[in-house]
């Protein structure tokens, strides 16, 4: 309740702050501000009631709220550095930068772009606002996603905590390496051959700096904006995933371990759900011992590529066009890579 | 998001952010405690970009002329009108997080979570190290599982063991785990430890105590059909560990 309430109140507080035609302008301008103080009263009212009636103390809605706390509270420095990467390049590296290190032909660009990734160790709510820069500043967008894709994925950290989950079990590691870095090119090229502009939302706050202004205040402008922007999606996103953490038991899993073929699918659709951060997938697949191996290198090759709360910060960068398509287009990649692979190797 | 929002988000963000990381230690509730100074760094930093923009604010004609240099910056790319100085409504929603940090935050994982999923296997391991000979002897119940199920030399046989951790109770039945809930990196990927207590009334769920007692008979000790069970000689109750996410001894304070 708490948590519908407020966001709602919040669009309208903004919607009575949107500007208005002129004509009405005086008195709505006079209104505004009962208005907003109007909703806090309703939404401190509510929230009163709801504490007084223990609602928000039911064992449920405690546990919800503490997963969707800690997924908000486990991304956000991770967003932060990606939001600040974003913003620096943005102001501070020009164009031409990233046209002489990255190969002419695109197709040749997006394996590069994907074996970048390994410098961005973290969590994948990073990368998002950094390929949305990067195709600002002039990376043929099937780079950019290679590189998104890639990043979380094949970096040091994840590959290190895997290796950790999976003791004695190298060809684990190689496993999800090669499979996540051949997903991440393989969208690229998919990009390249079906991908069309007009699904892309335009880039509009990337512009680059601007002769005369201060590079500094730049910086530090794009990097606010581009944080609440994606904090606000990565809110919606941990209270998408909190709800089915709390809501699908993890006993249910047991009904799937049967079938090999349902067993991979069911685990590729837990890893979009869940929305485990990619440091820690690994353990969590460790612990689905009931799986077979290649169910488990699904979960952790889907898991950082795709979830929910990448799909909604996705949406809210890219556009929701781009959001629905990427993320089932790169489910499927994701799915027949780690099968290919793991089939081999495992 | 009108400007002075942001302000507040911002600086809002940072001080929750600092008040659960720095100064006490909320933030365990969530994450792990690796994740301390990235979060300190993560407040401060934010609280800077808030402090920053209300600096830029203040000063009016600064302000209101960088207001307008943003909004028309994209005017030859998009014409979107899509600016810096306009944040979308999404952010909004920030103001969850960070208002439950600080005025309302949420306990962390206890008996619901470990009641509703299967306990975490535990690994395998091939050699154990002799009992030490104090007795009790505290041991984590990861340990007390593996001991009962994998350690063919029966060492835990007829030893009193102490163990720490809280009350589950069952859902079908009388009876009650002590249990721990083991993260890996946030509380997202909670997982539990289970031992099955039996001689010993259950206390209310999640109440932090110390057992002492000696393994249950039931299955073959030292193969894998040995249940993770005690039975239980005393019940003692302890304060709630700072770090509740990891499969500790017992405090040897507590003692």
């Amino acid at each position: 309740m708490q948590k519908t309430d407020e966001p709602a109140t919040g669009m309208e507080a903004a919607g009575a702050a949107a500007p208005v035609p002129q004509a009405a302008a005086p008195l709505t301008a006079r209104l505004r501000p009962v208005i907003f103080v109007l909703n806090c009263a309703v939404v401190l009212l509510n929230l009163v009631l709801l504490v007084v009636h223990g609602w928000l103390d039911d064992p449920v809605v405690q546990a919800w709220r503490t997963v969707c706390l800690a997924v908000t509270v486990q991304a956000l420095p991770f967003l932060l550095l990606g939001t600040a990467l974003s913003g620096a390049i943005n102001a501070f590296v020009p164009a031409r930068v990233f046209s002489s290190v990255l190969p002419k032909r695109p197709a040749l660009a997006v394996p590069v772009a994907g074996l970048a990734g390994v410098v961005l160790p973290g969590c994948e709510c990073a990368s998002v606002p950094v390929a949305n820069s990067l195709i600002g500043r002039g990376v043929t967008p099937a780079a950019a996603f290679a590189f998104l894709l890639s990043a979380p994925a094949v970096n040091p950290v994840v590959l290190t905590a895997t290796a950790i989950a999976f003791p004695g079990n190298p060809a684990m590691v190689l496993a999800r390496l090669l499979a996540s870095f051949a997903t991440a090119a393989v969208m690229g090229w998919l990009w390249l051959w079906l991908g069309r502009e007009e699904w892309l939302r335009p880039a509009a706050r990337h512009t680059g700096h601007q002769p005369g202004h201060s590079r500094w205040r730049e910086f530090r402008r794009g990097f606010q904006h581009d944080f609440l922007h994606a904090g606000g999606f990565l809110v919606l996103g941990a209270m998408a995933a909190a709800t089915f953490n709390v809501a699908v038991p993890r006993s249910v899993l047991d009904a799937f371990t049967g079938s090999p073929w349902l067993s991979v699918v069911f685990l590729a659709g837990l890893a979009i759900l869940l929305a485990v951060c990619s440091e820690a997938d690994a353990f969590v697949a460790a612990s689905l011992t009931g799986f077979s191996p290649v169910a488990r290198l699904t979960f952790m090759v889907v898991g950082p590529m795709v979830d929910l709360k990448l799909i909604a910060l996705q949406a809210g960068t890219f556009g929701r066009a781009f959001a629905a398509r990427f993320s089932t287009a790169t489910t499927v990649v994701a799915v027949l890579c780690s099968v290919l692979v793991g089939g081999v190797l495992l | 998001m009108k400007r002075p929002f942001q302000i507040v988000v911002l600086v809002l963000g940072g001080v929750g952010l600092l008040h659960a990381s720095l100064f006490t230690d909320l933030y365990l509730n969530y994450v792990k405690a690796g994740m301390r100074p990235l979060l300190i760094a993560s407040g401060a930093l934010l609280l800077l970009l808030g402090v920053a923009e209300a600096w830029s604010h203040r000063k009016p004609d600064e302000g209101s002329a960088h207001a307008e240099q943003h909004g028309h910056e994209p005017a030859g790319e998009t014409g979107h009108g899509h600016s810096h100085a306009s944040v979308p409504r999404v952010a909004w929603l920030l103001f969850l997080p960070v208002l439950s940090l600080l005025f309302y935050a949420p306990p962390a994982l206890g008996a619901y979570t470990a009641s509703r999923e299967t306990p975490q296997e535990v690994t395998q391991q091939e050699h154990f190290d002799a009992l030490p000979p104090t007795s009790p002897v505290p041991i984590t119940l990861t340990d007390f599982t593996r001991r009962v199920q994998q350690d063919r030399k029966r060492a835990i046989k007829g030893r009193t063991v102490e163990m720490t951790g809280f009350v589950t109770p069952d859902k079908e039945g009388s009876g009650w785990y002590l249990t721990r809930i083991i993260i890996s990196c946030c509380a997202a990927d909670a997982q539990s430890v289970k031992v099955r207590m039996y001689g010993a009334v259950a206390l209310p769920a999640n109440t932090w105590v110390s057992v002492l007692g000696t393994w249950h008979p039931a299955g073959v000790l030292g193969t894998s059909t040995a249940s993770a069970a005690l039975d239980v000689g005393s019940v003692r109750k302890v304060a709630r560990p700072v770090n509740g996410y990891t499969d500790a001894l017992p405090l040897p304070t507590t003692r």
